[in-house]
């Protein structure tokens, strides 16, 4: 077998396809951002399901009219949204690993449930890891996103995966729920009561503006908080503008920012809010650290 | 002037301090960086800074724990704030600073008057974030302050000096921005195959010099690292 030319060429793919993985960790002291999967658990579960490293780089998919040719046989695995899918022409139901022969194609229609689609490969696509990391970021690797004609290696492998893992089921049932667990951030003690009980109270709407460094929301707050100093935000943080807008950090979010850093969503959450699509609802659940930390 | 510590997440926590940036500020928030490096340096995954906290990213909610029930006996060393400057070449040529007209405008001085200005103050790097290798720079003469644009560029070139609030600032990447641009600095800002991947740190001075287009061809073909003063 020759080792390193297996190639997967993208026949087809709309904006926001790159490579991620678990993102890069202690750059941000010259300003580099977290990065790395949008929602990490489905990330985890295709490397698992693939028995591949932990950080593994894999596809992340977040349009629908997606397709790729893979030149040589390996095992891949799905998880994240769950969308219409066809392998060779022929629909596939399941998600989970896949056995793949020399040119099959695989191609995504329709998102049914969820925004993002996690194609992992076995022992992970083979790009250029920039800072400790191959996810995709502009300035940092050469490409930040994915266009159709992109080839993207990796190493072949004919085995298909037994064991247990391999009939393993995707259920999208943890992110499909409406409620996300937020902890006070930092300024949210800034904030008067009344707004206060309006963000645990109503529900927002993930708004068309979204992308891999936040997510907009619909609905408006006042926002009587004076402009405030520059000071770090991290992933999942939320933030409200000074138009009284709700701004929900994720991966790609620069590490400081000046507006008021009111909420921080937890892990489990800002997986959740990834696979949100515009239009769906949430509602935030407060969660306090003092009597968990202390 | 001690912080006050608060908990965001079990994993995440920020030293905070109620003072408005300076440089004591800053000495004060790197002399707590030099302890929280030499005496937790297995605990934490990552420190990120800004003007007036630190935040903490732990390894664990005891790591947290550990350091928090700590805080009060912690004694930090006095970080001494280097003297020496980065000088940065910028061309203040309307070529690459196509708001340094309208700038000169609203400040009611002439374009020459604000060059004079940005480039006789010397700027403290306070940390760096928005894009990998943006400075964020204390010092800007209040005369200069401006509101950011209300509609910001969708383009704003590589190297642009800018000015937006009270801050002035380079941008290392090509990125859309909101800041007036007065000019260009032709130094590679960032370079993500180097490590570290900038020639600063928190704590530096900088200084901008203005050169001319023939300079300015000059360093966009052969860049240079900044001379120290």
């Amino acid at each position: 077998m020759n080792g390193q030319s297996a190639k997967a060429i993208l026949l087809k793919t709309g904006p926001g396809s790159s490579i991620q993985d678990m993102g890069r960790m202690g750059f941000a002291q010259f300003g580099v951002p977290s990065s790395g999967a949008m929602d990490q658990r489905s990330f985890r579960w295709v490397n698992h399901l693939l028995q591949n490293d932990e950080n593994d780089a894999v596809l992340e998919i977040s349009q629908p009219g997606f397709a790729i040719r893979f030149n040589s046989p390996t095992q891949i695995a799905l998880a994240g949204a769950i969308a219409h899918m066809k392998l060779k022409g022929r629909e596939i139901q399941r998600t989970g690993i896949i056995s793949i022969r020399s040119g099959d194609i695989l191609e995504i229609g329709t998102f049914h449930l969820g925004a993002r689609i996690y194609l992992g490969i076995s022992r992970g696509f083979q790009s250029q890891s920039v800072l400790g990391s191959k996810s995709f970021y502009k300035g940092l690797t050469e490409i930040s996103q994915l266009s159709t004609g992109a080839e993207l290696s990796y190493i072949p492998n004919p085995t298909p995966v037994t064991g247990h893992n391999a009939a393993a089921r995707w259920s999208p049932d943890w992110y499909a729920k409406e409620i996300l667990t937020a902890y006070p951030g930092p300024d949210f003690c800034l904030l008067d009561l009344q707004t206060r009980e309006k963000i645990v109270s109503e529900s927002f709407t993930v708004s068309n503006f979204g992308n891999r460094m936040g997510i907009q929301l619909l609905e408006l707050l006042p926002n009587q908080v004076p402009e405030i100093a520059t000071n770090p935000i991290f992933p999942g943080m939320v933030q409200l503008t000074s138009g009284g807008k709700l701004l929900v950090l994720l991966r790609d979010a620069q590490v400081t920012g000046g507006y008021p850093r009111i909420l921080l969503l937890d892990e489990e959450s800002q997986w959740s809010i990834s696979q949100k699509k515009p239009a769906e609802q949430i509602r935030f659940r407060l969660s306090s650290t003092s009597d968990k930390a202390i | 002037m001690k912080p006050s510590y608060t908990l965001i997440s079990p994993y995440l926590g920020e030293l905070q301090w109620d003072k408005v940036p300076t440089d004591a500020l800053l000495a004060e928030q790197l002399a707590w960086m030099d302890l929280l490096n030499v005496e937790f340096a297995e605990q934490f995954l990552e420190i990120r800074q800004g003007f007036t906290a630190l935040s903490i990213y732990w390894k664990s909610t005891e790591n947290q724990t550990q350091f928090q029930n700590s805080i009060h006996r912690l004694q930090v060393k006095k970080h001494e704030l280097p003297s020496s400057v980065w000088m940065l070449p910028v061309c203040y040529d309307p070529a690459f600073g196509r708001d340094l007209g309208s700038l000169a405008l609203i400040h009611r001085m002439t374009a020459n008057q604000l060059i004079e200005l940005h480039s006789s103050a010397t700027y403290r790097l306070h940390f760096f974030g928005f894009l990998p290798g943006f400075m964020y720079l204390n010092g800007l003469s209040e005369r200069l302050h401006t509101p950011r644009k209300a509609i910001p560029d969708r383009k704003v070139e590589e190297g642009s000096v800018a000015i937006g609030g009270s801050q002035t600032g380079i941008y290392p990447t090509e990125s859309p921005g909101g800041w007036h641009l007065i000019g260009r600095c032709p130094l590679p800002l960032f370079d993500p195959m180097k490590s570290p991947p900038v020639w600063a740190k928190p704590g530096d001075l900088v200084r901008f010099e203005p050169i001319g287009m023939e300079e300015m061809e000059r360093l966009l073909q052969n860049p240079i690292p900044p001379k120290v003063l």
